[in-house]
């Protein structure tokens, strides 16, 4: 029970770390170079993370309403929304934070909410999990005691691997920083835009296909490697052409942001 | 009901029914105890399939399965349905993520 809770925890709580871990340090880096990032200060993070508890919660609450919309796919519709407003978030989000303009305050609100946006919703989604396995264990025949701490260990686990990956790109140089966190960010979008075709496809709103290749005899999804891969990119072993093509779609959205291609493609970094 | 009768249910539940308008062959698959009955779910190649997932226990599940990428959560005393498929013949394992010592099982695809 302790190690199924570890895991089962770890794995929804990975994805939000680590997106929260470069959502800082993309936004650290770029305070020296955009003034109105210096702004997005701590009190928006814990914002956004006290947002996302709550959603969770409350989204955890409501689940089995939820669950009976559109026909009992109500779930899969929901979060695959979720799924999208936050790419769209974080596509305003690095549209937002490129440089300096007229109306400063506005941008840097504009950055703000979105940035509050993108991370409540990825703990939303994630967290709303942990709460309904907790509530479920606490009503199921054993193992609370070993299940809260599994809990315990997960969180820590996944925290210091998004402490990890946060020093990890403080210590590259700031355009190496950038550079990665951006392309970690794109990345993730397009983990997002697979993860909701495939839960429109198991919703039966899209329909499904075969899939495209099958990575599963090198690498399972299950394994710890596997996972981590899956909360970093959002590796899949067997998936199909609509999610590959939406995936690719949503990562050239985020690469196609001036902010992108400026860290990417101008070679110089403007002061 | 004594246990082999609840299964002998389960079992007969399990025959599959079309659903008129859709056309999609459904499958009953019971979650109790923090089991799957049946456990092994047979259907055809290359037909889609409505799994109606039947959560008889009080406290939620997570039908949740990586060679099918199917993932989702079933409260407590409630239905709910996961499509699968159209698949090519093999077997594919799935699993409750809440209770993965016990809740375990595999559609047969032939």
């Amino acid at each position: 029970m302790f190690l199924d809770s570890v895991l089962l925890i770890l794995q929804e709580i990975l994805e939000a770390a680590l997106l929260l871990s470069v959502l800082l340090a993309v936004n650290l880096q770029l305070g020296a170079q955009v003034s109105e990032a210096r702004q997005l200060g701590g009190l928006w993070y814990a914002a956004a993370i006290c947002c996302g508890i709550l959603g969770a919660a409350a989204f955890a609450w409501a689940m089995p309403t939820i669950t009976g919309w559109f026909n009992d796919v109500g779930q899969e519709v929901t979060n695959a929304g979720m799924h999208f407003v936050i790419i769209a978030c974080l596509y305003v989000h690095c549209r937002l934070l490129r440089k300096k303009a007229d109306s400063e305050r506005m941008r840097s609100l504009g950055a703000g909410l979105t940035l509050i946006t993108v991370i409540a919703l990825a703990i939303t989604r994630e967290g709303s999990e942990i709460f309904l396995y907790l509530r479920g264990i606490s009503g199921g025949p054993s193992g609370v005691t070993s299940a809260v701490l599994g809990a315990g260990v997960a969180c820590g686990i996944g925290v210091s691997t998004g402490i990890l990956l946060y020093f990890g790109l403080l210590s590259l140089s700031r355009r190496a920083a950038l550079r990665v966190g951006l392309a970690l960010l794109s990345l993730f979008a397009g983990n997002m835009a697979a993860q909701a075709v495939q839960l429109l496809i198991q919703a039966d709103w899209i329909p499904y296909s075969a899939p495209l290749w099958d990575t599963s005899g090198v690498l399972q999804e299950y394994t710890i490697t596997g996972q981590l891969l899956y909360a970093l990119v959002g590796y899949e072993a067997t998936p199909s052409l609509i999610q590959v093509s939406s995936y690719l779609g949503a990562m050239l959205l985020i690469a196609s942001t001036p902010l992108f291609r400026q860290h990417w493609w101008s070679g110089k970094i403007s002061a | 009901m004594g246990r082999p009768t609840r299964v002998a249910a389960a079992s007969l539940a399990l025959l599959m029914s079309w659903v008129a308008e859709a056309g999609v062959p459904e499958i009953l698959l019971v979650i109790r105890d923090h089991l799957f009955f049946p456990s092994t779910l047979e259907i055809p190649a290359g037909v889609k399939v409505r799994i109606v997932i039947d959560n008889q226990d009080s406290t939620p599940e997570e039908f949740e399965s990586y060679p099918l990428n199917r993932e989702k959560v079933i409260s407590g005393n409630s239905r709910t349905v996961v499509f699968i498929g159209p698949l090519p013949p093999g077997e594919y394992p799935f699993f409750g993520e809440f209770y993965p010592k016990t809740a375990q099982g595999k559609v047969v695809v032939r």
